[in-house]
Protein backbone atom coordinates (compact mmCIF):
# COMPACT_ATOMS: atom_id res chain seq x y z
CA UNK A 1 0.00 0.00 0.00
CA UNK A 2 1.38 3.64 -1.31
CA UNK A 3 2.89 5.31 1.97
CA UNK A 4 -0.20 8.24 2.99
CA UNK A 5 1.50 11.41 2.56
CA UNK A 6 0.24 13.16 5.78
CA UNK A 7 2.67 13.04 9.13
CA UNK A 8 1.49 11.69 12.68
CA UNK A 9 3.78 12.40 15.53
CA UNK A 10 4.51 9.60 18.52
CA UNK A 11 6.01 10.64 21.45
CA UNK A 12 9.12 9.56 22.50
CA UNK A 13 8.71 9.88 26.13
CA UNK A 14 5.23 8.11 26.57
CA UNK A 15 4.82 6.62 23.34
CA UNK A 16 1.19 8.52 22.98
CA UNK A 17 0.23 9.37 19.19
CA UNK A 18 -1.03 12.71 18.12
CA UNK A 19 -2.42 14.02 14.93
CA UNK A 20 -2.17 16.77 14.09
CA UNK A 21 0.44 17.75 15.54
CA UNK A 22 0.79 19.45 19.52
CA UNK A 23 4.02 21.49 20.74
CA UNK A 24 3.69 18.87 23.81
CA UNK A 25 2.09 15.79 24.27
CA UNK A 26 -1.10 16.04 24.90
CA UNK A 27 -0.84 12.95 27.90
CA UNK A 28 2.89 13.86 29.61
CA UNK A 29 4.03 17.17 27.80
CA UNK A 30 6.87 16.04 26.26
CA UNK A 31 8.29 17.36 23.82
CA UNK A 32 10.28 15.42 21.55
CA UNK A 33 8.12 13.17 18.96
CA UNK A 34 9.02 10.52 16.29
CA UNK A 35 7.39 11.20 13.01
CA UNK A 36 5.39 8.21 12.07
CA UNK A 37 2.99 7.70 8.87
CA UNK A 38 -0.15 6.38 9.20
CA UNK A 39 -0.03 2.25 8.32
CA UNK A 40 -2.50 -0.27 7.21
CA UNK A 41 -6.36 -0.27 6.62
CA UNK A 42 -8.54 1.66 9.12
CA UNK A 43 -11.05 1.08 11.48
CA UNK A 44 -14.22 3.27 11.22
CA UNK A 45 -15.12 4.83 14.46
CA UNK A 46 -17.99 6.67 13.93
CA UNK A 47 -19.49 8.86 10.60
CA UNK A 48 -22.10 10.84 9.31
CA UNK A 49 -23.59 11.52 6.21
CA UNK A 50 -23.81 15.79 6.12
CA UNK A 51 -26.53 17.05 3.12
CA UNK A 52 -26.16 20.75 4.38
CA UNK A 53 -22.60 21.18 3.30
CA UNK A 54 -20.39 24.14 3.59
CA UNK A 55 -19.76 27.27 0.83
CA UNK A 56 -17.13 25.31 -1.24
CA UNK A 57 -18.76 22.13 -2.14
CA UNK A 58 -21.11 20.98 -5.00
CA UNK A 59 -21.64 17.70 -3.88
CA UNK A 60 -25.61 16.77 -2.50
CA UNK A 61 -23.89 15.20 0.05
CA UNK A 62 -20.34 13.73 1.86
CA UNK A 63 -19.98 11.00 4.03
CA UNK A 64 -17.39 11.89 6.50
CA UNK A 65 -15.90 9.83 9.32
CA UNK A 66 -13.05 9.13 12.03
CA UNK A 67 -10.84 6.21 11.31
CA UNK A 68 -8.24 4.82 13.77
CA UNK A 69 -5.22 2.95 11.08
CA UNK A 70 -3.97 -0.01 12.38
CA UNK A 71 -0.37 1.82 14.40
CA UNK A 72 -3.24 3.79 16.07
CA UNK A 73 -3.31 7.02 13.99
CA UNK A 74 -6.29 8.64 14.26
CA UNK A 75 -7.74 10.42 11.72
CA UNK A 76 -10.94 12.51 10.00
CA UNK A 77 -11.72 11.58 6.18
CA UNK A 78 -14.12 11.36 3.38
CA UNK A 79 -15.47 7.86 2.84
CA UNK A 80 -16.56 6.93 -0.58
CA UNK A 81 -19.67 4.98 -0.26
CA UNK A 82 -23.30 6.30 -1.78
CA UNK A 83 -26.19 7.15 0.45
CA UNK A 84 -27.42 4.33 0.67
CA UNK A 85 -24.63 1.95 1.55
CA UNK A 86 -24.88 -0.08 4.66
CA UNK A 87 -22.00 2.01 6.60
CA UNK A 88 -21.39 0.62 10.38
CA UNK A 89 -19.35 1.57 13.08
CA UNK A 90 -16.41 -1.31 12.90
CA UNK A 91 -15.93 -1.40 9.12
CA UNK A 92 -12.41 -1.92 8.03
CA UNK A 93 -11.89 1.00 5.16
CA UNK A 94 -9.15 0.85 2.88
CA UNK A 95 -7.48 4.70 2.65
CA UNK A 96 -6.12 6.63 -0.32
CA UNK A 97 -4.75 10.22 -1.30
CA UNK A 98 -7.32 12.13 -3.06
CA UNK A 99 -8.76 15.34 -3.88
CA UNK A 100 -11.20 16.44 -1.35
CA UNK A 101 -12.35 20.04 -2.14
CA UNK A 102 -11.48 22.35 -4.77
CA UNK A 103 -9.94 25.72 -3.85
CA UNK A 104 -9.41 28.64 -6.26
CA UNK A 105 -9.66 26.03 -9.23
CA UNK A 106 -7.25 24.04 -7.78
CA UNK A 107 -7.57 20.20 -5.90
CA UNK A 108 -7.16 20.45 -2.68
CA UNK A 109 -5.83 16.32 -1.63
CA UNK A 110 -6.63 14.28 1.59
CA UNK A 111 -8.10 11.52 2.90
CA UNK A 112 -10.57 8.97 1.44
CA UNK A 113 -11.67 5.86 2.93
CA UNK A 114 -13.30 2.82 0.78
CA UNK A 115 -14.67 -0.17 2.32
CA UNK A 116 -13.04 -3.65 2.07
CA UNK A 117 -14.49 -6.19 0.26
CA UNK B 1 -13.72 38.34 45.48
CA UNK B 2 -16.87 40.43 45.97
CA UNK B 3 -20.43 39.13 44.93
CA UNK B 4 -21.45 40.01 41.63
CA UNK B 5 -25.18 41.02 41.43
CA UNK B 6 -26.51 41.45 37.74
CA UNK B 7 -28.91 44.67 38.47
CA UNK B 8 -29.77 45.09 35.04
CA UNK B 9 -30.82 42.97 31.68
CA UNK B 10 -31.93 43.61 27.90
CA UNK B 11 -33.27 41.26 25.12
CA UNK B 12 -34.27 41.86 21.55
CA UNK B 13 -35.99 38.54 19.95
CA UNK B 14 -33.61 36.68 18.15
CA UNK B 15 -34.79 35.83 14.30
CA UNK B 16 -34.38 37.15 10.97
CA UNK B 17 -34.03 40.86 11.63
CA UNK B 18 -33.05 41.66 8.05
CA UNK B 19 -34.21 45.20 9.10
CA UNK B 20 -31.12 45.55 11.67
CA UNK B 21 -27.30 45.28 11.79
CA UNK B 22 -25.23 43.74 13.93
CA UNK B 23 -24.15 47.33 15.74
CA UNK B 24 -28.11 48.20 15.97
CA UNK B 25 -28.70 44.72 18.01
CA UNK B 26 -25.74 45.56 20.35
CA UNK B 27 -27.06 49.21 21.21
CA UNK B 28 -30.95 48.22 21.56
CA UNK B 29 -30.06 45.20 23.89
CA UNK B 30 -27.23 47.35 25.47
CA UNK B 31 -30.22 50.21 25.92
CA UNK B 32 -32.71 47.90 27.53
CA UNK B 33 -30.29 46.32 30.04
CA UNK B 34 -29.29 50.03 31.10
CA UNK B 35 -32.45 51.25 31.54
CA UNK B 36 -33.62 47.78 33.32
CA UNK B 37 -30.49 48.61 35.74
CA UNK B 38 -32.21 52.15 36.25
CA UNK B 39 -28.98 53.35 34.40
CA UNK B 40 -30.27 54.66 31.46
CA UNK B 41 -29.20 57.87 31.81
CA UNK B 42 -25.82 57.29 33.10
CA UNK B 43 -22.18 58.10 30.69
CA UNK B 44 -19.16 56.07 30.48
CA UNK B 45 -16.72 56.65 33.22
CA UNK B 46 -13.19 55.79 33.75
CA UNK B 47 -12.64 53.40 36.44
CA UNK B 48 -12.74 54.90 39.96
CA UNK B 49 -13.88 58.25 39.12
CA UNK B 50 -16.32 57.82 41.91
CA UNK B 51 -18.60 60.35 40.65
CA UNK B 52 -22.15 60.17 40.80
CA UNK B 53 -24.48 59.09 39.41
CA UNK B 54 -22.33 56.13 38.47
CA UNK B 55 -20.85 55.19 35.28
CA UNK B 56 -20.19 52.25 33.25
CA UNK B 57 -16.40 51.87 33.17
CA UNK B 58 -16.18 49.23 31.61
CA UNK B 59 -17.83 47.51 28.56
CA UNK B 60 -17.45 43.35 27.39
CA UNK B 61 -18.75 42.49 23.40
CA UNK B 62 -18.92 38.54 23.35
CA UNK B 63 -19.25 38.15 19.27
CA UNK B 64 -17.85 35.79 16.95
CA UNK B 65 -18.33 36.60 13.34
CA UNK B 66 -18.06 40.25 13.41
CA UNK B 67 -14.70 40.37 11.17
CA UNK B 68 -16.12 37.24 9.01
CA UNK B 69 -19.85 38.30 8.37
CA UNK B 70 -19.61 41.83 8.30
CA UNK B 71 -16.60 42.45 7.47
CA UNK B 72 -16.37 44.56 11.18
CA UNK B 73 -13.95 43.91 13.71
CA UNK B 74 -13.22 46.03 17.36
CA UNK B 75 -17.05 45.85 17.71
CA UNK B 76 -16.78 46.86 21.43
CA UNK B 77 -14.74 50.02 20.49
CA UNK B 78 -17.90 50.91 18.38
CA UNK B 79 -20.41 49.86 20.39
CA UNK B 80 -18.99 52.30 23.01
CA UNK B 81 -19.20 55.12 20.15
CA UNK B 82 -22.84 54.20 19.51
CA UNK B 83 -24.25 53.96 22.68
CA UNK B 84 -22.24 57.49 24.20
CA UNK B 85 -20.67 55.35 26.86
CA UNK B 86 -16.87 57.02 26.37
CA UNK B 87 -14.48 56.76 27.83
CA UNK B 88 -15.51 53.52 29.28
CA UNK B 89 -12.97 50.37 28.81
CA UNK B 90 -14.16 48.08 26.04
CA UNK B 91 -12.87 44.48 24.28
CA UNK B 92 -14.68 42.88 22.15
CA UNK B 93 -14.16 38.83 23.26
CA UNK B 94 -14.30 35.90 20.47
CA UNK B 95 -14.51 32.31 21.96
CA UNK B 96 -16.51 30.61 19.16
CA UNK B 97 -20.29 30.02 20.36
CA UNK B 98 -18.67 30.11 23.91
CA UNK B 99 -18.32 34.02 23.09
CA UNK B 100 -21.09 35.68 25.16
CA UNK B 101 -20.24 33.24 28.22
CA UNK B 102 -16.84 34.31 27.63
CA UNK B 103 -17.52 37.78 27.72
CA UNK B 104 -19.59 37.51 31.33
CA UNK B 105 -17.07 35.50 32.63
CA UNK B 106 -14.87 38.44 31.98
CA UNK B 107 -17.14 40.98 33.48
CA UNK B 108 -17.60 38.89 36.49
CA UNK B 109 -14.12 38.56 37.14
CA UNK B 110 -13.86 42.25 36.66
CA UNK B 111 -16.35 43.30 39.02
CA UNK B 112 -15.09 40.63 41.45
CA UNK B 113 -11.52 41.68 41.57
CA UNK B 114 -12.82 45.05 42.69
CA UNK B 115 -11.07 46.58 39.29
CA UNK B 116 -14.54 47.91 37.90
CA UNK B 117 -17.59 48.52 39.77
CA UNK B 118 -20.05 48.84 36.90
CA UNK B 119 -19.74 46.84 33.95
CA UNK B 120 -22.08 45.88 30.85
CA UNK B 121 -21.53 42.66 29.38
CA UNK B 122 -23.41 42.40 25.96
CA UNK B 123 -23.57 39.41 23.30
CA UNK B 124 -23.97 39.79 19.93
CA UNK B 125 -24.11 38.08 16.16
CA UNK B 126 -25.82 39.04 12.80
CA UNK B 127 -26.02 35.54 10.96
CA UNK B 128 -28.66 36.24 8.77
CA UNK B 129 -26.70 38.82 6.40
CA UNK B 130 -25.00 35.91 4.27
CA UNK B 131 -26.42 32.65 2.31
CA UNK B 132 -27.19 29.13 4.15
CA UNK B 133 -24.09 27.68 3.07
CA UNK B 134 -21.64 30.79 3.76
CA UNK B 135 -23.20 30.74 7.65
CA UNK B 136 -22.21 26.99 7.67
CA UNK B 137 -18.76 27.56 6.32
CA UNK B 138 -18.86 30.64 9.01
CA UNK B 139 -19.32 28.66 11.78
CA UNK B 140 -17.16 25.67 10.27
CA UNK B 141 -14.05 27.41 10.55
CA UNK B 142 -13.83 26.47 14.52
CA UNK B 143 -12.92 23.23 13.17
CA UNK B 144 -9.22 22.61 12.50
CA UNK B 145 -8.42 23.49 8.97
CA UNK B 146 -5.78 20.77 7.90
CA UNK B 147 -7.76 17.83 9.41
CA UNK B 148 -11.40 18.48 9.95
CA UNK B 149 -12.44 21.59 7.82
CA UNK B 150 -10.69 20.95 4.77
CA UNK B 151 -13.00 18.07 4.41
CA UNK B 152 -16.26 19.56 4.64
CA UNK B 153 -16.74 18.87 8.07
CA UNK B 154 -19.34 21.16 9.98
CA UNK B 155 -20.41 21.75 13.10
CA UNK B 156 -23.94 19.57 12.22
CA UNK B 157 -21.60 16.89 11.04
CA UNK B 158 -19.61 16.86 14.37
CA UNK B 159 -22.76 16.47 16.13
CA UNK B 160 -24.04 13.93 13.83
CA UNK B 161 -21.08 11.45 14.83
CA UNK B 162 -21.02 12.15 18.34
CA UNK B 163 -24.96 11.46 18.40
CA UNK B 164 -24.58 7.95 16.54
CA UNK B 165 -21.46 7.23 19.08
CA UNK B 166 -23.73 8.59 21.83
CA UNK B 167 -26.91 6.43 20.82
CA UNK B 168 -23.90 3.01 20.47
CA UNK B 169 -22.80 3.82 23.93
CA UNK B 170 -25.52 5.09 26.01
CA UNK B 171 -29.09 4.35 24.30
CA UNK B 172 -30.08 7.13 23.31
CA UNK B 173 -33.07 6.89 20.82
CA UNK B 174 -34.26 8.82 18.02
CA UNK B 175 -37.89 9.35 20.29
CA UNK B 176 -35.54 10.86 22.79
CA UNK B 177 -33.87 13.34 20.64
CA UNK B 178 -37.38 13.68 18.84
CA UNK B 179 -38.83 14.64 22.88
CA UNK B 180 -36.05 17.50 23.19
CA UNK B 181 -36.92 19.03 20.18
CA UNK B 182 -41.31 19.01 20.55
CA UNK B 183 -40.45 20.26 24.51
CA UNK B 184 -38.39 22.98 23.48
CA UNK B 185 -40.31 24.27 20.14
CA UNK B 186 -43.42 24.30 22.97
CA UNK B 187 -41.56 26.66 25.41
CA UNK B 188 -40.20 28.37 22.49
CA UNK B 189 -43.62 29.19 21.52
CA UNK B 190 -44.73 31.35 24.74
CA UNK B 191 -41.42 33.10 24.37
CA UNK B 192 -41.56 36.40 22.61
CA UNK B 193 -37.65 36.22 22.39
CA UNK B 194 -37.78 32.89 20.73
CA UNK B 195 -36.37 32.71 16.61
CA UNK B 196 -38.88 29.80 16.93
CA UNK B 197 -41.99 30.58 18.01
CA UNK B 198 -43.68 27.60 16.67
CA UNK B 199 -44.64 24.64 18.34
CA UNK B 200 -44.04 21.14 16.71
CA UNK B 201 -46.33 18.16 16.32
CA UNK B 202 -44.95 14.40 16.58
CA UNK B 203 -46.62 13.34 13.36
CA UNK B 204 -44.92 16.44 11.63
CA UNK B 205 -41.05 15.43 12.29
CA UNK B 206 -41.07 12.27 12.54
CA UNK B 207 -43.40 8.49 11.43
CA UNK B 208 -45.04 10.34 8.86
CA UNK B 209 -45.08 10.77 5.03
CA UNK B 210 -44.99 14.82 5.69
CA UNK B 211 -42.09 14.49 8.12
CA UNK B 212 -39.80 13.08 5.23
CA UNK B 213 -40.29 16.55 3.70
CA UNK B 214 -40.86 18.43 6.58
CA UNK B 215 -37.62 17.12 8.74
CA UNK B 216 -34.92 16.05 6.03
CA UNK B 217 -31.58 14.43 7.37
CA UNK B 218 -28.83 17.26 8.07
CA UNK B 219 -26.48 15.21 9.40
CA UNK B 220 -27.45 11.60 10.02
CA UNK B 221 -28.60 10.88 12.46
CA UNK B 222 -29.54 14.00 12.76
CA UNK B 223 -32.39 15.64 11.20
CA UNK B 224 -33.59 19.39 10.50
CA UNK B 225 -35.41 19.55 13.88
CA UNK B 226 -32.76 18.33 15.86
CA UNK B 227 -30.77 21.69 15.01
CA UNK B 228 -30.90 24.98 16.36
CA UNK B 229 -32.05 27.29 13.58
CA UNK B 230 -29.26 30.09 12.53
CA UNK B 231 -30.32 33.66 13.76
CA UNK B 232 -29.92 37.10 14.39
CA UNK B 233 -30.05 38.57 17.87
CA UNK B 234 -28.23 40.13 21.08
CA UNK B 235 -28.67 40.28 25.00
CA UNK B 236 -27.31 42.03 27.86
CA UNK B 237 -26.59 42.48 31.31
CA UNK B 238 -25.33 44.88 33.64
CA UNK B 239 -22.97 43.64 36.84
CA UNK B 240 -21.89 45.45 39.78
CA UNK B 241 -20.73 44.86 43.10
CA UNK B 242 -23.68 43.01 45.83
CA UNK B 243 -22.84 45.91 48.11
CA UNK B 244 -23.39 48.59 45.96
CA UNK B 245 -26.85 47.63 45.04
CA UNK B 246 -29.10 49.78 46.86
CA UNK B 247 -33.30 50.15 46.82
CA UNK B 248 -33.31 47.44 43.70
CA UNK B 249 -36.74 47.58 42.28
CA UNK B 250 -36.16 43.83 41.23
CA UNK B 251 -34.89 41.56 43.41
CA UNK B 252 -31.08 41.34 42.65
CA UNK B 253 -29.18 38.04 41.19
CA UNK B 254 -25.72 37.27 42.08
CA UNK B 255 -23.48 34.61 40.33
CA UNK B 256 -22.66 32.92 42.50
CA UNK B 257 -20.73 30.35 40.77
CA UNK B 258 -18.70 29.77 37.41
CA UNK B 259 -16.26 27.41 35.74
CA UNK B 260 -14.63 27.20 32.16
CA UNK B 261 -12.67 24.17 30.86
CA UNK B 262 -11.44 23.43 27.76
CA UNK B 263 -11.10 19.75 25.56
CA UNK B 264 -8.51 18.44 22.65
CA UNK B 265 -9.01 21.21 19.62
CA UNK B 266 -10.11 17.74 17.15
CA UNK B 267 -13.17 14.86 18.03
CA UNK B 268 -10.81 12.37 16.49
CA UNK B 269 -8.20 12.84 19.35
CA UNK B 270 -10.38 12.22 22.34
CA UNK B 271 -9.65 9.07 23.83
CA UNK B 272 -13.52 8.47 24.47
CA UNK B 273 -15.31 11.11 22.05
CA UNK B 274 -18.99 11.05 23.91
CA UNK B 275 -17.15 12.33 26.89
CA UNK B 276 -17.56 16.07 27.15
CA UNK B 277 -14.76 16.70 29.61
CA UNK B 278 -15.09 20.24 29.43
CA UNK B 279 -18.98 20.28 30.13
CA UNK B 280 -17.87 18.26 33.23
CA UNK B 281 -15.11 20.16 34.84
CA UNK B 282 -17.07 23.72 33.92
CA UNK B 283 -19.95 22.83 35.49
CA UNK B 284 -17.93 21.17 38.81
CA UNK B 285 -16.34 24.36 39.18
CA UNK B 286 -19.53 26.16 39.48
CA UNK B 287 -21.29 24.31 41.85
CA UNK B 288 -17.85 24.63 43.66
CA UNK B 289 -17.70 27.88 43.81
CA UNK B 290 -21.61 28.90 44.55
CA UNK B 291 -21.54 25.75 47.48
CA UNK B 292 -24.32 23.99 45.55
CA UNK B 293 -24.83 20.56 44.37
CA UNK B 294 -27.03 19.72 40.90
CA UNK B 295 -29.81 19.02 43.17
CA UNK B 296 -29.94 22.44 44.38
CA UNK B 297 -30.52 23.74 40.52
CA UNK B 298 -34.46 24.31 40.17
CA UNK B 299 -34.11 25.71 36.50
CA UNK B 300 -31.49 25.53 33.20
CA UNK B 301 -30.61 26.53 30.22
CA UNK B 302 -28.09 24.32 28.62
CA UNK B 303 -26.61 24.55 24.77
CA UNK B 304 -28.75 22.69 22.82
CA UNK B 305 -27.52 23.36 19.73
CA UNK B 306 -27.90 19.85 18.36
CA UNK B 307 -30.46 17.89 20.46
CA UNK B 308 -28.73 15.20 21.71
CA UNK B 309 -26.69 17.85 23.64
CA UNK B 310 -29.49 18.77 25.99
CA UNK B 311 -29.42 14.90 26.63
CA UNK B 312 -25.83 14.83 26.70
CA UNK B 313 -24.90 17.98 28.99
CA UNK B 314 -27.85 17.25 31.63
CA UNK B 315 -25.55 14.02 32.13
CA UNK B 316 -22.26 15.51 32.27
CA UNK B 317 -23.40 18.34 34.55
CA UNK B 318 -24.71 15.51 37.23
CA UNK B 319 -28.43 16.38 36.89
CA UNK B 320 -28.69 12.62 35.52
CA UNK B 321 -26.91 9.94 35.51
CA UNK B 322 -25.03 8.56 32.31
CA UNK B 323 -27.92 6.68 29.86
CA UNK B 324 -30.10 8.50 31.82
CA UNK B 325 -31.09 11.96 30.71
CA UNK B 326 -33.02 10.81 27.73
CA UNK B 327 -35.18 8.87 29.79
CA UNK B 328 -35.55 11.49 32.14
CA UNK B 329 -36.49 13.79 28.44
CA UNK B 330 -39.36 11.07 27.98
CA UNK B 331 -40.59 11.16 31.60
CA UNK B 332 -41.23 14.67 31.70
CA UNK B 333 -38.63 15.05 34.27
CA UNK B 334 -36.98 18.36 32.34
CA UNK B 335 -40.26 19.66 31.29
CA UNK B 336 -42.25 23.21 32.35
CA UNK B 337 -43.72 21.60 35.22
CA UNK B 338 -40.86 18.73 36.18
CA UNK B 339 -38.58 18.51 38.52
CA UNK B 340 -36.24 20.21 36.69
CA UNK B 341 -37.05 21.85 33.72
CA UNK B 342 -34.53 22.39 31.44
CA UNK B 343 -34.36 25.51 28.65
CA UNK B 344 -38.13 27.29 29.76
CA UNK B 345 -36.86 29.66 27.17
CA UNK B 346 -37.31 27.09 23.73
CA UNK B 347 -32.95 26.66 24.33
CA UNK B 348 -31.26 27.32 21.26
CA UNK B 349 -33.92 25.25 19.52
CA UNK B 350 -36.26 27.38 19.87
CA UNK B 351 -35.01 30.81 20.51
CA UNK B 352 -32.34 30.73 18.31
CA UNK B 353 -28.50 30.78 18.22
CA UNK B 354 -27.43 34.18 17.00
CA UNK B 355 -23.58 32.61 18.06
CA UNK B 356 -22.12 35.58 20.22
CA UNK B 357 -25.14 36.66 22.36
CA UNK B 358 -25.91 32.80 23.54
CA UNK B 359 -24.65 32.59 26.44
CA UNK B 360 -25.61 36.34 27.63
CA UNK B 361 -29.10 35.40 26.86
CA UNK B 362 -29.16 32.15 28.68
CA UNK B 363 -27.82 34.29 31.59
CA UNK B 364 -30.70 37.13 30.78
CA UNK B 365 -33.71 34.09 30.77
CA UNK B 366 -32.13 32.65 34.14
CA UNK B 367 -32.76 36.33 35.44
CA UNK B 368 -36.22 36.57 33.79
CA UNK B 369 -36.98 33.45 36.11
CA UNK B 370 -34.71 33.99 39.58
CA UNK B 371 -36.57 37.59 39.72
CA UNK B 372 -40.18 35.75 39.08
CA UNK B 373 -41.40 37.88 36.63
CA UNK B 374 -42.24 35.87 33.85
CA UNK B 375 -45.78 34.88 32.71
CA UNK B 376 -47.46 31.81 34.65
CA UNK B 377 -46.93 29.48 31.46
CA UNK B 378 -43.21 29.80 31.87
CA UNK B 379 -42.48 30.95 35.10
CA UNK B 380 -40.85 27.99 37.29
CA UNK B 381 -42.15 28.19 40.53
CA UNK B 382 -40.43 29.63 43.58
CA UNK B 383 -36.70 29.25 41.40
CA UNK B 384 -33.86 30.54 43.46
CA UNK B 385 -30.85 28.85 41.83
CA UNK B 386 -30.56 28.69 37.84
CA UNK B 387 -27.47 27.37 36.10
CA UNK B 388 -26.34 27.78 32.29
CA UNK B 389 -23.79 26.01 29.98
CA UNK B 390 -22.73 27.41 26.91
CA UNK B 391 -20.67 25.33 24.98
CA UNK B 392 -18.21 26.80 22.39
CA UNK B 393 -16.90 24.51 19.69
CA UNK B 394 -17.25 20.95 19.77
CA UNK B 395 -17.19 21.20 23.32
CA UNK B 396 -13.31 22.53 23.63
CA UNK B 397 -14.28 25.28 25.41
CA UNK B 398 -17.59 25.31 27.93
CA UNK B 399 -18.53 28.08 30.48
CA UNK B 400 -21.21 27.20 33.28
CA UNK B 401 -23.37 29.60 35.73
CA UNK B 402 -24.59 29.10 38.64
CA UNK B 403 -27.21 32.04 39.65
CA UNK B 404 -28.98 32.93 42.49
CA UNK B 405 -31.74 35.32 43.78
CA UNK B 406 -31.04 37.11 46.84
CA UNK B 407 -33.29 36.93 49.43
CA UNK B 408 -33.77 40.40 50.53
Amino acid sequence: MKELPITAYRCKQCGKIHYPFHDRCLACLGREFEAINPAGNARLLTYTRIYNLPWGFNERYLTIGIVEFENGVRATGQVKVDEHFPLATGMILKPSWEPVRVQAGENVYGLKFTPVG
Amino acid sequence: MRDVAIIGVGMIPFGRRDEDGLMDMLAYASLKALDDAGLGAAGGAVRGSGKEPVGIEAVYVGNMGGGILQHQTAVASSLVDRINLLPAAAETVENGPASGGSAVKNGILAVASGYYDYVLVVGGEKMRDVTGWRATDFVATMTHPQVEYVYGLTLPGMAGMFTRLYMEKYGVTRDMLVAVALKNQEMGALNPYAHVEMALSREGIVDSPHSVVNNPTVADPLHLYDACPVSDGAAAIVLCPLDRVKDAKKPPVVIAGFGQATDTHTLQEREDPTDLKAVTLAAQQAFEMAKLTPADIHVAELHDAFTILEIAESEHIGFFKKGEGGKAVLAGKTCFGGSLPINVSGGLKARGHPVGATGVAQVVELVFQLRHELPKNRQVKNAENGFSINFGGFGNNVLSFVLRRVRQ
